[in-house]
């Protein structure tokens, strides 16, 4: 089994606090798509802001592609092809929504083919050309998030993390969000998703992972997480804590 | 008529220059998070670097601008590296800073009236105190060149921001640090570098200040209430809020001044101040503030 990234016995917190992730891990393989689910405050967001850089690594180790991502700021993680789209989704509301794709690709060493590249963007999702010139703060929630998805897709990355696409919006919109997710898959892009939904999360993905408290619990192919009778008790918790 | 028409003038001459003077105050608010009560007493430290140039070598005020400009960016480098990037990780920076930048205003002030005393100063080159007649109407020369100077400026400073590649990423990071800092925007030099510009505003401010105003070294204190009424009633960070806010301030003092005497005129940006933090704390073009 080829690793694309390896998460091992991850240690991080905010700032000088306690360790939120104490023993964290999880394996990436290429191509697939992988779910994190766990209860609210398991420290899921915090697992993806330490695989970007945004956190320190107190102890374990990122490997990525076999090469430590220890010390790495995020703007580096970055153009190794590792894009976060975090839960706030990360949009400048008072830019427009071309600006907002045009930053997307601002770690881009050859801007060259950036124009381009945000026109066959566009094409792909009419509804951001059709708002090119609005700005993204006055969008819907599903148009901001597909504008965040879609942005990611500027720099052709390897893994793309999502940080709960789904957040307060509608079943519908749900649906289309992960249907971006699955065309993007399907392009070989490597997809870590985080999601508070377990059944919907498991059932569009290939692995799941399931974290609690700060450590992964245990983790298989999503089939198997979903069958696991572990998940139906923790999540009979994870809804009272919410 | 004529005397509303001469005062609308000299309220728009004036709201140019204190567009200026409020811009980089509100450029370093909107990326940096600083209130930088020392700003003024830049702007006059951007002044003297200005009245020595012209009184030593005869160096016009407006050729005196960009090197003033450049010089005030050097130091609000050296300000930056030595006062406000250690605090940048501490939990208390916000509060931190307006005491950093009290300090400074001090310092700066301190050193400028040891080297230079603190006499009353102007620039005079010949224009400062000519003007030019419409009928009746005159537009004061100095005011006027200064006010086209400051929207040269601004414009600049807006074309920068809106269609350069690091003017955007100025302008990402104000909006959303972490979201520029994950789109690979080393938001640290975004920092140091609006700092520079922030300054260096000043810089140019005080050239053009330097023949409109006399300036001595304490004069700053008059100016920080003045400008923080911009930078509020603009919504704070936001330099087009700060640009027209400095309009319709200087407009209304120059009419409160011309029926209710001068005095009065400067009360109008205090009472402002007070009147927006009151009814509208977010300002003209600000986001609501946060309650926590
Ligand atoms: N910026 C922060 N500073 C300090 N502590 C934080 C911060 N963000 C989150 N935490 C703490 O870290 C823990 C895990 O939070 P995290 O956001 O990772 O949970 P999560 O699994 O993503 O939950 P949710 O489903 O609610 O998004 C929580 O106890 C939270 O209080
Ligand atoms: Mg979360």
């Amino acid at each position: 089994m080829s690793q694309l990234l390896e998460v091992t016995s991850l240690t991080a917190g905010y700032d000088d606090g306690p360790a939120i992730l104490d023993g964290a891990h999880l394996t990436i393989e290429p191509g697939k798509v992988h779910c994190i689910i766990g209860p609210n405050g398991a420290g899921k967001s915090t697992l993806l802001k330490a695989i970007c850089g945004m956190l320190k690594i107190r102890q374990g180790d990122v490997k990525f592609k076999g090469e430590s991502l220890k010390g790495l700021r995020p703007d580096q993680i970055l153009r190794k092809g590792i894009c976060f789209v975090p839960q706030e989704r990360a949009l400048f509301p008072k830019m427009t929504v071309r600006e907002n794709l045009r930053m997307g690709g601002y770690s881009l060493a050859d801007k060259s083919g950036l124009e381009r590249a945000i026109d066959e963007i566009e094409e792909r999702f009419p509804i951001l050309r059709e708002r090119r010139d609005q700005h993204a703060g006055t969008m819907s929630g599903g148009q901001q998030q597909t504008l965040a998805m879609a942005r990611t897709l500027i720099i052709r990355p390897e893994i793309v993390m999502l940080d709960e696409p789904s957040l307060g919006l509608a079943p519908k919109i749900v649906h289309e969000m992960f249907g971006i997710m699955k065309m993007m898959a399907s392009e070989g892009i490597t997809i870590l998703l985080v999601e508070q939904n377990a059944l919907m999360g498991l059932k569009n993905s290939d692995w799941g992972v399931v974290l609690d408290l700060g450590k992964t619990l245990f983790e298989g192919p999503a089939p198997e997480v979903l069958a696991d009778p572990r998940i139906q008790e923790l999540y009979l918790g994870g809804k009272k804590a919410a | 008529m004529e005397q509303i028409v001469q005062t609308l003038i000299l309220g728009i001459a004036l709201g140019g220059v204190f567009a200026l003077m409020g811009s980089g105050l509100s450029l370093v608010f909107g990326v940096m998070r600083i209130v930088n009560l020392a700003h003024p007493s830049l702007i006059i430290a951007g002044a003297y670097v200005t009245y020595w140039g012209f009184k030593l070598w005869g160096i016009d005020p407006l050729v005196m601008l960009p090197i003033a400009a450049i010089i005030l960016a050097a130091i609000g480098v050296i300000l930056y590296k030595l006062v406000f990037e250690k605090e940048a990780k501490s939990a208390k920076y916000s509060e931190m800073t307006v005491l950093l930048t009290f300090a400074t205003a001090m310092i700066v002030e301190g050193a400028l009236g040891g080297m230079f005393t603190n006499t009353q100063r102007v620039t005079s080159p010949d224009y400062a105190t000519d003007a030019i007649f419409f009928g009746n109407v005159f537009i004061p020369t100095g005011q006027l060149y200064a006010g086209l100077a400051s929207l040269v400026i601004i414009g600049a400073l807006a074309l920068f921001l809106k269609h350069s590649r690091f003017g955007n990423a100025i302008r990402a990071t104000t909006q959303n640090r972490d979201a520029a800092e994950l789109l690979g925007v080393n938001v640290n030099f975004v920092g140091i570098m609006s700092f520079a510009i922030g300054i260096g505003l000043a810089g140019a401010a005080g050239s053009l200040v330097s023949f409109v105003f006399s300036f001595f070294p304490a004069k700053h204190w008059e100016w920080i209430a003045v400008l923080m009424s911009l930078v509020v009633l603009g919504g704070m960070g936001s330099i087009l809020g700060t640009v027209l806010a400095s309009f319709m301030l200087s407009i209304v003092a120059a009419f409160v001044g011309a029926y209710f005497g001068s005095t009065w005129s400067s009360m109008t940006f205090f009472l402002a101040l007070f009147l927006i933090l009151l009814v509208r704390p977010q300002g003209l073009f600000g986001e609501k503030p946060e309650l926590a």
